[in-house]
């Protein structure tokens, strides 16, 4: 039946392409075999919830920029003549995410669903790329199981992880001469986790992590934490902090009020978004450091495209709304190359793909494990007295070259 | 009289199961299987907050925990998914013994405080039993077996699962019209007059408060075979509230307008979901307040106190009051969503 109405509607496809043809200047040629008659590019993600902020809608808009820029770039030449991008709320919830994305392949016939943040929703929608073998380019969630026991065929991880946040800001800040580490994490999955990969890049760097102590999430008071720092053996230079969110927000208050900076502790901030610094306020975070998957203000190429984004959303991207846009264009990239949308002649295209775009900087797609590498950054938050204009919020220590910046080798859990 | 009173319940009835098997040609498969699980789950709490009078606010413990073995059993034994599910209520039934036998003593307020302290522990535990259950990742890739027929798509799955829900209506049913619902019901009217009559209230709550969570466990057990994952979310206090929600949104102590809140509730949020729509929360809240502030018998108990009043008649109930014994004119005892607490 199903089989029976797509077939159906391929004809219909086809006619019109050759109708098209006809009556066109002969453009587009050979094998133009795009399902439904047009591609559509589906953004899942948290619009309403805690995570509306830093990806939400604003993504949409980076994406519909990505489909301009398609269009505008191949004109007569493109392969997909229509583009459709849809968007829907998952709210956090990973029931509402597998159903929607359910709803998205089947219904709306999306061929490529993008974004997905926090990992219970990723996973889930995995499940349901996996089944329905549909293209799922994960941006929002952080888990390395994306890539590892749960990863298959159709699943990208897109932009960040677990192991290039820990990886990024412990190995570099080690190198860089703090040697004693203290860490704090929410006791959960991501924290320990996080925890997990920090302690490995420290001492893998050649520090030491003098003590890790879990905290309950979400928690309001870190004092216990805070005070004890300076008191233990050896002196820590560094506090690591793995929690995110509302708890990070605290935990920094705390920080400042302790005066820890002063007591010659300094901040390394697992994972942090740039509309974390926006919402807290610069100085709240001054001189944190934390790995950054992207910065809009970190290169010439970089500004230029968040100088088009501001335009359409009235603001700075943050990370996620870049690797929305690099993701669909990669996609659309792959569609041109392989003449249509069949996922399986995309992943082919897709896998050990390199690639330069406005988000990702000497980037590969890994064929092992559908991981991109690409260039991150290790940032540092800058007092407010330098920001010279809004959202410029934080300076660049480094690049860390894609090589480094992920995991070494893919997990030998996944079995594409 | 007594002629529309006996055939007011078929048609009901009949409409309903009518509705029940047309539902996933209506709206999208996946969606009418939450509202199918939902609806039991709502039923369920029901059975405790409008029947028995108690409001439990920690019933996400038996739906979450439902969820959880099934899927466990699923995942790791790959038996056929009935026994998953049933393996899944029996869990909850078990699980709710001890929490019922220390919370029943309670009643209002500190029933709910109880109840909800208790889910929290369950969540807490399956937050940190991260080997066992994925932590904060939820279970992950549930399968959908049953001799070897292909359940992949949604909307076969729904009718093979429609038959345990059901099942689990059936059974509230059963429950709610036995000579058991009617010693439950007289407790949550005057507790004191049946403990009076020589009934052991205690025992009583207990077995409603096992009964309810047992039916609560089924129809999380159906959920999480339908997503393919069980869900940290499912144990969270923020289900109980929703489950609560749909009762009383519905009209307490109806049975139907638990299912009705459900279907509302899940429909509304789906469709809202894909609006892109920002404020779910706001539109869900307003209208759950005008419920509570101007139809306080909930949708489906003010339509039939509508119908009664009409017809002028003492109480002729084509609901889902019990028939003969008991006394059919008294007040509904239901009617605010304060009384039971």
């Amino acid at each position: 039946m199903k089989a029976l109405g797509r077939a159906a509607v391929a004809v219909v496809a086809a006619g019109a392409t050759i109708a098209g043809c006809a009556g066109g200047p002969g453009g587009g040629g050979a094998g133009e075999k795009v399902s439904d008659g047009k591609v559509v590019l589906a953004v899942l993600n948290d619009q309403s919830a805690v995570y509306a902020d830093l990806s939400g809608k604003s993504s949409v808009e980076a994406v519909n920029m990505a489909v301009a820029d398609y269009k505008a770039k191949y004109g007569d030449k493109a392969v997909a003549k229509e583009i459709e991008v849809l968007s829907a709320d998952h709210q956090n919830k990973p029931e509402v995410a597998n159903s929607k994305a359910q709803e998205l392949y089947d219904r709306q016939k999306a061929d490529l669903i993008l974004d997905v943040p926090s990992s219970a929703a990723a996973l889930a929608v995995a499940g349901v790329a996996k089944a329905k073998k549909r293209l799922f380019m994960d941006i929002g969630a952080a888990t390395t199981a994306l890539t590892g026991a749960q990863c298959n065929k159709y699943t990208f991880h897109y932009g960040y992880n677990t192991y290039m946040l820990a990886h990024g800001t412990g190995d570099t800040v080690t190198k860089d001469g703090a040697k004693n580490w203290y860490i704090v994490y929410p006791d959960y999955a991501f924290g320990q986790d996080m925890q997990k990969n920090f302690t490995a890049a420290v001492t893998g760097a050649g520090g030491k992590v003098i003590q890790s102590d879990p905290a309950p999430f979400p928690n309001d008071n870190f004092s216990t934490f805070l005070l004890k720092a300076p008191g233990l053996d050896p002196k820590p230079e560094v506090l690591g902090t793995m929690q995110a969110g509302g708890d990070l927000v605290n935990l920094v208050k705390q920080y400042n009020e302790y005066k820890l900076r002063d007591k010659g502790i300094g901040l390394a901030v697992g994972l942090m978004f740039i509309t974390d610094i926006h919402s807290l306020g610069a100085d709240a975070l001054a001189g944190t450091k934390f790995t950054d998957a992207w910065y809009w203000n970190a290169s010439p190429e970089n500004r230029a495209w968040a100088d088009k984004f501001q335009a359409k959303a009235g603001k700075r991207p943050s990370f996620p709304n870049a690797a929305n846009y690099s993701a669909a264009t990669q996609y659309l990239e792959a569609v041109q190359r392989a003449g249509t949308d069949d996922p399986d002649a995309i992943v082919k295209q897709l896998e050990g793909h390199s690639f330069e775009d406005a988000f990702a900087h000497n980037a590969t797609i890994r064929a092992q494990d559908h991981l991109l590498l690409h260039d991150v950054y290790l940032a540092q938050v800058k007092p407010a007295s330098e920001v010279t204009e809004p959202w410029d919020y934080e300076k660049i220590l480094k690049t860390i070259p894609a090589a480094e910046a992920f995991q070494p080798t893919p997990d030998s859990a996944c079995k594409l | 009289m007594i002629l529309s009173r006996l055939a007011a319940r078929p048609i009901l009835l009949v409409a309903g199961l009518f509705l029940a098997l047309v539902l996933p040609w209506m709206i999208y498969p996946p969606v009418a299987m939450d509202i199918a699980c939902w609806a039991l789950f709502a039923c369920a709490l029901d059975l405790l907050l409008g029947f028995t009078g108690l409001l439990s606010f920690g019933h996400a413990a038996f739906w979450g925990g439902g969820a959880y073995v099934a899927g466990l059993v699923a995942v790791h034994s790959g038996l056929p998914f009935p026994v998953a599910v049933l393996a899944g209520a029996a869990f909850a039934a078990v699980l709710a013994v001890p929490i019922g036998y220390l919370s029943v003593r309670l009643r209002g307020i500190y029933f709910a405080m109880v109840t909800l302290a208790f889910a929290q522990m369950v969540y807490f535990l399956v937050n940190q039993w991260r080997d066992l259950t994925g932590g904060e990742n939820g279970l992950q890739g549930v399968p959908r077996e049953l001799f070897g027929l292909d359940l992949s798509d949604s909307f076969v799955y729904y009718y093979v699962a429609l038959p345990l829900v059901l099942a689990g209506f059936v059974a509230v049913w059963r429950i709610v019209r036995s000579p058991f619902g009617r010693v439950l019901m007289s407790i949550r009217d005057n507790t004191a007059r049946a403990q009076a009559l020589g009934y052991p209230v205690d025992r009583y709550k207990l077995l409603a408060f096992v009964l309810s969570a047992c039916l609560s466990g089924l129809a999380g057990g159906l959920f999480a075979i339908g997503h393919g994952f069980a869900s940290l979310e499912s144990v969270y206090w923020t289900t109980s509230g929703q489950a609560v929600m749909m009762v009383v949104l519905g009209g307490i102590g109806t049975l139907w307008g638990g299912v009705l809140g459900a279907a509302l509730v899940v429909e509304l949020n789906d469709y809202l979901v894909t609006a892109g729509f920002e404020g779910i929360g706001i539109v869900t809240g307003t209208i759950f307040v005008l419920i509570v502030l101007v139809f306080r018998r909930g949708i489906w108990g003010t339509a039939r106190h509508l119908l009664e009043t009409r017809s002028g008649g003492r109480g002729a109930s084509p609901g889902d009051r019990p028939p003969g014994g008991a006394p059919d004119g008294s007040p509904a005892p239901t009617e605010g969503v304060g009384s039971p607490v």
